[in-house]
């Protein structure tokens, strides 16, 4: 029984020009102690899955259809005062850049107290204790704790973001582009101190990102997302060995791997599709090399191509 | 904790800055206007012109301008505002017999309008969208587009005249009734109507500033950190929504206290209250130029205080200033 | 790209926005309302049954007449005490005719005055914006002195020297106004200032000229849209404010005027509401489109919610 399962998930945005599409049928599972990679760029609808799945979207945002099942209950079914419960107890989530994730005019340790006070019976100074010792293990002297989020760089805010997260020991751990926006260096670092607190607490995590790279060296499972839908899911030695999908390739070829031999660095030509009127069809069809008609006309269906390799295109391969 | 006494000191030097220029022009302004006090006496017959060199030179007049600045800068170090023609008593006496009606008023009615408006922006924000929020929004843009003499006119009319609740006009009645508590009615009495009229007028300013500040927060990523831990939506509200979205509307109301003394010249006019709004207005009419350029210069001193007031107040509230960083 | 496709996409984004504002009620009720007015004052004198100002000509009637309809009420009033639609002033003067000629005074007014502040108070919020240091400390301290000197008695000041006329009352009215406008517009400035395009421009070895109105203005403009229409709000209230005070130009009837007016000759003692119910509702609704306007504008042009994916 998978931890996490995301079957038919579709989420829209309501705007004065329509419906944006940002998820539009997307399907995934997440077993315990594994790590799900969720890859595309940015605008395809990676944060709004996220969201999605502690029903905290913006207004505006709304899940039109779908499933999303978590230790066998549906969470899209829940009362408000359930997900409550599960958020951060059960689920918790370290947003992109955390610039501005922690609040300005609270302390940083009274902002991880609070989480443990909402979820846990114990007492203030327990919970302060306990902040302590999370400061520790993410790599920050516990006297910090004490101080305001100005205070820290940007790297030492998402260690902080990370400790925050861990508080509840929570089953499943979502970070959403959690190094993006910090330079090379600290981005490192965060990426190696995450991947140590998972091995260490075998914990559950979806990590979503644009940079494929990161999840070359973190993730054991990995879906690609274009334009509010999957393109491709499966093993992430499968995908990197061997991709299906023109769009992953180009991602592939988009980024220079550190440690492979040197490739010429290939962009996707093209934009993003607008989701207010998605292209018919493939959506990716207006930016493949390979375009044809019936690629305009019938949407690819996801397909397993054997050993569970998921791809959503009408060339075989 | 140095940092932030570096900000009070920039704070205070820039105060005491925006003080000096705002002496020096009102004392230019009044130099500038067309004919010098004296010459206006003279018109209106109430010098005779063998004696206007005197007067004059008693007032200083035909010393050179910078000599007269001086002169004035000296007079305002000792407290000295000048000597009202109209009312013959000096400035300071005319202003601070009114000055305890207008802060009464302006007190009472800012204090009922800050309430209302930040409650009923904190209900909009929240609700934002509903009929409750269209509510509160339709009904602020319209007090605040209302002229505010006429409110008070209508309110005379229907609760003075017509109905005979309220007194028509004055500050007290004539003459007053015997006893403490008797008079502290009376005056509660004729100041109900005009305190009225100006918290009307005034809330839905405060109401706009919190509902706007309070939605920009709730847009923030760190609201949504704090509903992604499952807090209860009265406490995200409460705790993390409201202490960064009082911030901008604390300003707003240290800046409109020192607008008190100033008084509001419309209301009192139309209410006949006898304060520091009407008397400014009166003084043009007489061309008392040095009771104007005293209030002028008490006003200027009070909004000047209450600003650096709200500074050390949003200091002390922002730990990013408290604490230095960003901001200061 | 051409000059018609040029045209083409500015035709396409004015009816994109169009259409945006058109489904913001405020902005439908505020445009419905000013339109109104602006039809008033065009036709004026097509529209008034009476010259505002006249006291002899036929069919003016007794002073402090209550309106005709009055009669349905009580049907013991003589005919030639009620008089039109909203009965007479002081002097028997029509007071419908004076508040359709009102309206000609608000709207200049609110539309001069709000243009002078505007345009003062863009281009210094500009300069001191783009330039910043010393210049920028010295405009922004001048503007910081004129907010805190109380804004009506400065005007009263002035408009008292200057004497009474429509034309002292715009400069009085723009030229104490636009120091908050100034304001904004330098915060907005300096936020336009940091993007990349500014970056390139400047690289690229554009003079400061063409980058301030080339690149910086286009992306202040949406606020400098929300504040004039605020601003002509706030116009047309101080200028009901000053005609109050008898600071008004005599020679032309204004809303302001006439609650002067009734005022000095005990309208209120005599429950003459007829007189003093229409300008002050005619007031309120013209500042109130302009109000309505504003704040349809600024939901749509500075959106505080962002969409998030």
């Amino acid at each position: 029984m998978p931890l996490l399962q995301v079957k038919n998930l579709k989420t829209y945005y309501q705007t004065a020009r329509g419906y944006v599409k940002a998820v539009d049928g997307v399907n995934f599972q997440i077993e315990e102690g594994e790590v799900f990679g969720l890859a595309g760029e940015s605008g395809c609808g990676k944060t709004t899955v996220a969201l999605s799945i502690i029903r905290l979207l913006p207004p505006g945002g709304r899940i039109i259809d779908g499933k999303i099942i978590f230790n066998d209950k549906n969470i899209l079914t829940m009362s408000e005062e359930d997900i409550r419960k599960i958020r951060w107890k059960k689920i918790a989530i370290v947003f992109q850049g955390a610039m501005n994730a922690l609040n300005p005019v609270i302390k940083v340790g009274d902002q991880i107290v609070e989480a443990i006070t909402t979820h846990e019976n114990v007492s203030k100074e327990d919970a302060w204790k306990r902040t302590e010792k999370l400061f520790e293990m993410v790599g920050i002297d516990p006297s910090r704790a004490k101080d305001y989020p100005h205070e820290f760089s940007g790297g030492m805010k998402q260690r902080v973001m990370i400790a925050m997260a861990l508080a509840c020991n929570p089953q499943l751990l979502i970070a959403d582009e959690p190094a993006t926006a910090l330079d090379v260096i600290v981005q490192a670092q965060i990426l190696k101190l995450m991947r140590e607190l998972q091995r260490k607490m075998n914990l559950s995590m979806m990590l979503i990102t644009h940079d494929l790279s990161i999840i070359a060296e973190t993730c054991n499972k990995v879906a690609i997302m274009y334009a509010g839908k999957i393109v491709e899911y499966a093993d992430t030695k499968r995908i990197f060995r061997d991709p299906q999908h023109p769009y992953t390739r180009g991602l592939i070829n988009a980024f220079p791997s550190i440690r492979g031999p040197k490739r010429k660095l290939i962009s996707i030509p093209g934009t993003p599709p607008d989701l207010l009127n998605p292209p018919s069809g493939c959506r990716f069809h207006p930016r493949c090399p390979y375009t044809n008609d019936k690629c305009k006309k019938i949407e690819p269906e996801l397909k397993d191509i054997g050993e569970r390799h998921y791809v959503a295109c009408h060339m075989s391969w | 904790m140095s940092e932030f006494r570096g900000y009070i000191v920039r704070r205070t030097i820039y105060a005491m800055i925006t003080l000096f220029l705002t002496i020096t022009i009102n004392f230019f302004i009044f130099r500038v206007m067309p004919g010098d006090p004296v010459s206006i006496m003279v018109s209106e017959r109430i010098l005779k012109p063998a004696v206007v060199e005197e007067v004059r030179a008693m007032f200083g007049l035909n010393l050179p301008l910078w000599q007269q600045y001086i002169l004035y800068i000296r007079n305002l170090l000792i407290g000295y505002l000048g000597y009202s023609f109209h009312w013959k008593e000096p400035v300071i006496n005319v202003i601070m017999e009114r000055m305890p009606n207008t802060i009464l008023l302006m007190g009472v009615s800012t204090i009922f309008s800050v309430i209302i408006g930040i409650v009923l922006g904190i209900l909009a924000a929240w609700k934002r969208g509903t009929k409750i929020d269209v509510t509160i929004l339709t009904s602020s843009l319209t007090f605040y587009s209302l002229p505010v003499f006429w409110i008070g006119m209508m309110l005379l009319m229907l609760f003075g005249y017509y109905l005979g609740m309220f007194p028509i006009a004055g500050t007290m009645s004539r003459p007053p009734p015997e006893g403490f508590f008797e008079r502290i009615l009376d005056i509660l009495h004729h100041m109900t109507l005009p305190a009225i009229t100006l918290t009307l007028i005034s809330y839905g300013e405060y109401t706009l500033l919190m509902r706007g500040t309070l939605l920009d927060v709730l847009t923030q990523d760190y609201i949504v950190t704090a509903r992604a831990k499952g807090l209860p939506e009265r406490r995200v509200l409460v705790r993390h929504a409201m202490r960064n979205a009082l911030l901008p509307t604390v300003t707003a109301v240290a800046i409109s206290l020192g607008f008190i003394v100033s008084g509001a010249t419309l209301t009192e006019t139309v209410f006949s209250w006898n304060g520091v709004g009407r008397l400014i207005y009166d003084a043009m009419m007489m061309r008392d130029y040095p009771v104007l350029q005293g209030a002028f210069l008490i006003i200027s001193i009070s909004v000047i205080l209450a600003n650096y007031v709200a500074d050390i107040v949003y200091g002390i509230l922002d730990p990013r200033i408290r604490y230095g960083g960003q901001g200061a | 790209m051409s000059l018609q496709k040029l045209m083409e996409e500015h035709i396409k984004s004015l009816r994109e926005f169009a259409n945006t504002f058109f489904k913001n009620k405020f902005g439908v009720i505020g445009v419905a309302i000013l339109s109104v007015f602006i039809f008033m004052a065009i036709f004026a004198p097509q529209i008034s049954p009476y010259n505002p100002m006249d006291v002899k000509s036929i069919g003016v009637g007794k002073p402090f007449s209550p309106p005709a309809w009055i009669k349905i009420f009580n049907k013991d009033i003589p005919d030639d005490s009620v008089f039109g639609i909203m009965g007479t002033d002081e002097l028997g003067r029509d007071i419908f005719s004076q508040i359709i000629y009102g309206s000609r005074i608000s709207l200049i007014v609110g539309f001069a005055a709000s243009f002078t502040a505007v345009f003062i108070g863009t281009i210094i919020g500009l300069i001191a914006g783009y330039y910043g240091g010393i210049i920028d400390e010295v405009l922004m301290r001048f503007a910081d002195i004129l907010l805190i000197i109380p804004g009506l008695p400065l005007m009263i000041v002035l408009a008292a020297i200057l004497g009474p006329s429509i034309r002292n009352i715009i400069l009085v009215i723009g030229i104490t106004s636009w120091p908050s406008i100034a304001r904004i517009i330098r915060s907005q400035v300096l936020t336009v200032k940091e993007m990349k395009f500014v970056e390139f421009a400047r690289a690229a070895g554009c003079g400061d000229n063409y980058i301030i109105f080339k690149h910086i203005l286009p992306n202040v403009m949406p606020l400098v849209y929300v504040n004039a229409a605020i601003n002509i709000a706030n116009a047309i209230l101080i200028e009901a404010g000053l005609s109050f005070l008898g600071l008004g130009d005599p020679n032309n009837i204004s809303w302001g005027m006439m609650l002067f007016f009734a005022e000095q000759y005990q309208a209120l003692l005599r429950l003459a509401w007829w007189y003093i119910f229409p300008p002050g509702i005619c007031i309120l609704l013209v500042v109130l489109s302009f109000i309505f306007i504003g704040h349809a504008l600024d939901e749509i042009l500075n959106p505080r919610l962002r969409l998030r994916r």
